[in-house]
């Protein structure tokens, strides 16, 4: 990455000496990917609109430069979609964790997919609530063979069948361990024109002490050239054949080329809102 | 004779009488022919099918003080058969309910399509019977059972004297069926002049030359409407640049969702309904953060359901303006009844403090009017703006002329920073000013970053803890309220002079009601000041204690059980309130009101409950 274009997205944003990841968290090479993405899109800061989810992951938005938008926990794809709504030529990208997204926020997550506005959502999945200190996620128990359960400790929520069954139109995987892919899926998911899902595995180094670097490393495996990833029947086939070899699929998984109706930019600030004829509105309550 | 003033009931079973359509018909063909409409007090069923409903229109020619007393002088009962909620009464329900208050000489007409109803108390007050076999009617003789509505409607013409030669109501028809052909209009037009019919023999039968009542158009009528508070306040709303809104299916706001979607998108804008009340409102303030003028809509429990989001856009310092349809409460209360119990959820609602703006409309013109303003507010000071209706506001219609809807009134202008502006220096989203208002960036200006965070922040947008910049901030955020009461707040409005009598405050749908019960009162001469709040928070204390000391007593009249305006002008002018309060889903009646009154004024009541089984509860406290 030239120094030049990577300084844009180092102005405007928490200094790396102050970035609060432990040593050896995978956002960190979330953040790296995120940026080489951005500059392979050669996006600037002022057309991107970063919207954090409540956790470690959401910080993330503060790291690089860009707008941004920080609201509730489990609100950052509903808020994403209202922005991308309001103006089409925003690129708009969700970044949020696990619990974020699959727990408080499962009901942006199933109702977004079915939406499919044309937003990127990156995942970093690593099955607890850092922040909090650990705490089970939805997708904690990943690899874990599911033997009895408990109400308290249910089996594993996996976003990407979840997104699939709700209509999301690409759904990729990939490992912060391989930043390469990651930015390749990333640029892939923000061109995609729908609502785009990239669960990117990154590990927790302090919380999760089962799925580790080493242990993705032995259990991620790329989606065979073979794949053809328009075909939902074939995506459901590959993801139950990486289940029974008990392999983590990394790569597009679906990408469905729906056709979406062009958005129109809703009056901005750069227009100046303008006068109305309000006779249609009256015409029907005379 | 009375002419053109008439208290009209129209009743029946809910969905299966179509007695909207009846009160429909009659607000937009009299607002045509010039008359005043108020259909403020709608009687509905929280079920879609099969309970009892029913719709009082006050029609004048002048405007109407409010919506009167329970008094009506025509009771239209539209039941033709067993209402399932009361299967003990067959076609009578609507007589059952409501024949009480039909005044001595009044006119009941109902649907004898199953038999006669018993009248002979009602006859003995000198109430005029009609019985019309209207569905019969329909049914048999024009084989459509829709068309009875317009049977009765016909024959509600005929008993008032109104349209004999169907000029206005074949107009409406044809504006409405004219596209499907003739035959519908025709047969409607028939199914009216069959209600005629109906009645000219009653009244040759029983040998009555009229009914003491009459409807006369208005030489040269002014182009009118007949509009719900919903309807006016998307009108308001788009005129004042609001090009996103989102909502969620719920009584009594989803008509402004629905009027929204079927509007905005023809002013460039779009309308959205949310998958649940938190993505509505989040979507809203995403559209907003990313520049579109926002509004959403709801009622009780969803803006219960939506408290977490307050604080987001208090803190990031996103506009939005948030309407509030009240109903009755708590959780899911009654949902068609109508109620004032909110007003303490959007002053303090949400954890920590938020800067918050609270707006009340008071009649449907002013939902028009008002919202003009909350849209502004927001813009300028980049917090919540609260615009609290309440069901009888949303679902209630009234004759409105077009005078006032076409004004022209030009749009908010936008607060937001040029390009220009945001190079002259490092653009910081939470600049710190004197005002503690900080220039917008919308995102896509090209030259700054902005870095909108719901997290304590500092003046770029950056995550802190650091305590002067926190307190820099809080008080930068509460600075815009300061700066608000100075600049925009409004005083209530002011009925009559201050400082001689009682002083009556309310705030919301019941000043037709408090302005009614001051006149009556001032017939027997007894001074009455009607203080009545639009501006609701921040508390404008500056403005309001001058108008309310000077005064002997404060009567505060609020929907709600425990009096939350009163509690709030207590604690922010130290001065003693009492209370007259309803809550059992019914509008204030002047004449509860002026009764309130005597008792607060003569018996020295802390606090007057109406509408339960015992019409007035009094208490008197010691310490008041």
């Amino acid at each position: 990455m030239p120094d030049a274009v990577k300084s844009i997205w180092e102005q405007n944003a928490t200094p790396r000496h102050r970035i609060q990841w432990c040593p050896g968290c995978g956002d960190f090479a979330v953040l790296n990917a995120l940026k080489a993405a951005l500059t392979t899109l050669e996006l600037t800061p002022s057309e991107v609109l970063l919207v954090g989810g409540i956790g470690c992951s959401g910080q993330i938005r503060n790291y690089l430069n860009g707008n941004s938008f920080y609201g509730t926990h489990g609100g950052a794809l509903a808020y994403a979609l209202g922005a991308k709504m309001a103006n089409p030529e925003l690129t708009v990208i969700a970044l949020a964790g696990d619990g974020d997204t699959l727990a408080i926020g499962v009901e942006n997550f199933v109702h977004i997919s079915r939406r499919d506005p044309d937003i990127t959502l990156l995942i970093m999945d690593n099955g607890v609530y850092g922040l909090t200190k650990g705490q089970d996620s939805p997708s904690a128990g990943l690899g874990k063979p599911v033997g009895v359960s408990v109400e308290e400790h249910p089996p594993m929520l996996d976003p990407v069948k979840l997104a699939l069954t709700c209509g999301a139109t690409f759904v990729a995987q990939s490992f912060s361990g391989d930043p390469k892919h990651t930015t390749e899926m990333l640029v892939e998911a923000v061109r995609h024109k729908g609502f785009a899902l990239v669960n990117d595995f990154s590990p927790c180094v302090t919380y999760n002490k089962f799925n580790t670097y080493d242990w993705f490393r032995a259990h991620c495996e790329p989606v065979p050239a073979s794949h053809d990833p328009a075909g939902e029947d074939a995506a459901w086939d590959l993801i139950r054949d990486f289940e029974r070899r008990d392999k983590l699929p990394t790569g597009v998984i679906y990408r469905h080329p729906r056709t979406k109706a062009p958005a129109k930019r809703l009056p901005m600030s750069t227009t100046e809102l303008e006068k109305v004829d309000l006779e249609p509105m009256l015409q029907g309550l005379r | 004779m009375k002419v053109n003033r008439m208290k009209l009931l129209v009743g029946g079973v809910q969905l299966r009488d179509g007695v909207s359509t009846i009160t429909d018909l009659f607000g937009r063909i009299l607002s045509r022919a010039g008359l005043q409409v108020m259909g403020l007090e709608r009687g509905f069923a929280s079920t879609i099918y099969g309970a009892h409903q029913y719709d009082p229109l006050v029609i004048t020619d002048g405007p109407a003080l409010s919506w009167g007393d329970e008094a009506i002088d025509i009771l239209v009962g539209l039941d033709y058969d067993v209402n399932p909620d009361v299967p003990e009464q067959p076609n009578r329900d609507t007589i059952l309910r409501h024949g009480r208050n039909l005044v001595d000489g009044g006119v009941l007409l109902y649907d004898s399509s199953t038999g006669p109803v018993p009248v002979e108390k009602l006859e003995a007050r000198g109430v005029r019977v009609f019985p019309i076999p209207a569905r019969q009617i329909a049914q048999r003789d024009l084989k459509k059972e829709v068309v009875k509505n317009v049977v009765m409607t016909g024959a509600l013409f005929r008993l008032l004297e109104f349209d004999s030669d169907e000029r206005w109501l074949r107009r409406l028809l044809e504006e409405r069926f004219g596209r499907k052909g003739p035959e519908l209009v025709n047969l409607n037009l028939e199914a009216a002049r069959r209600g005629r019919a109906a009645v000219e023999s009653v009244l040759t039968e029983r040998g009555w030359p009229g009914i003491g009542y009459r409807l006369t158009p208005v030489p040269q009528p002014a182009p009118a409407v007949y509009i719900a508070g919903n309807e006016a306040l998307v009108i308001g709303a788009i005129e004042a640049g609001v090009r996103f809104y989102a909502g969620y299916p719920i009584t009594p706001a989803s008509s402004i969702l629905e009027f929204m979607e079927r509007h905005v998108p023809r002013y460039g804008g779009r309308a959205l309904q949310g998958s649940n009340e938190r993505e509505s409102i989040r979507a809203a303030l995403g559209a907003s953060a990313a520049g579109a003028v926002s509004m959403i809509g709801t009622s009780g429990p969803g803006l219960s359901l939506k408290v977490e989001e307050f604080g987001v856009s208090g803190v990031t310092e996103t506009p939005l303006v948030i309407v509030d349809a009240m109903r009755a409460g708590p959780s899911t209360g009654m949902p068609t009844k109508s109620e004032q119990g909110d007003l303490f959820l959007v002053t303090g609602g949400g954890h920590g403090e938020i800067p918050r703006i609270v707006l009340a409309p008071s009649t449907i013109e002013e939902c028009y009017s008002l919202i003009h303003e909350a849209v502004r507010l927001a813009e300028i000071y980049q917090c919540p703006v609260f615009f609290l209706t309440d069901l009888n506001l949303s679902e209630g219609r009234i004759t409105v002329p077009e005078s006032l809807l076409r004004a022209g009134r030009p749009p908010v202008k936008r607060q937001v920073a040029t390009e220009d502006q945001v190079r002259e220096e490092r653009y910081l989203r939470y600049r710190v000013t004197d005002t503690g208002i900080s220039p917008r960036l919308i995102p896509g200006t090209r030259g700054g970053v902005s870095k909108m965070n719901s997290t304590e922040h500092d003046e770029f947008g950056f995550v802190t803890t650091d305590p002067a910049k926190r307190v820099a901030m809080m008080d930068k955020r509460m600075r815009k309220m300061a700066t608000y009461l100075q600049r925009d707040a409004r005083p209530p409005q002011v009925y009559g002079t201050v400082g001689k009598g009682l002083v009556l405050v309310g705030w919301g749908s019941t000043k037709p009601a408090l302005l009614e019960a001051q006149q009556r009162l001032k017939a027997e001469g007894l001074s009455v000041t009607v203080v009545h709040f639009t501006h609701l928070w921040p508390f404008p204390t500056h403005l309001v204690k001058p108008l309310l000391v000077a005064g002997e007593r404060v009567i505060v009249c609020e929907h709600n059980y425990m009096g939350q305006l009163a509690e709030i002008i207590q604690a922010h002018c130290l001065i003693p309130t009492r209370r007259v309060l309803k809550y059992n889903g019914r509008p204030f009646y002047p004449s509860e009101v002026v009764r309130a009154v005597h008792e607060v004024a003569r018996n020295g009541a802390t606090a007057v409950r109406l509408g339960g089984k015992e019409p007035v509860m009094v208490e008197v406290s010691s310490d008041a």
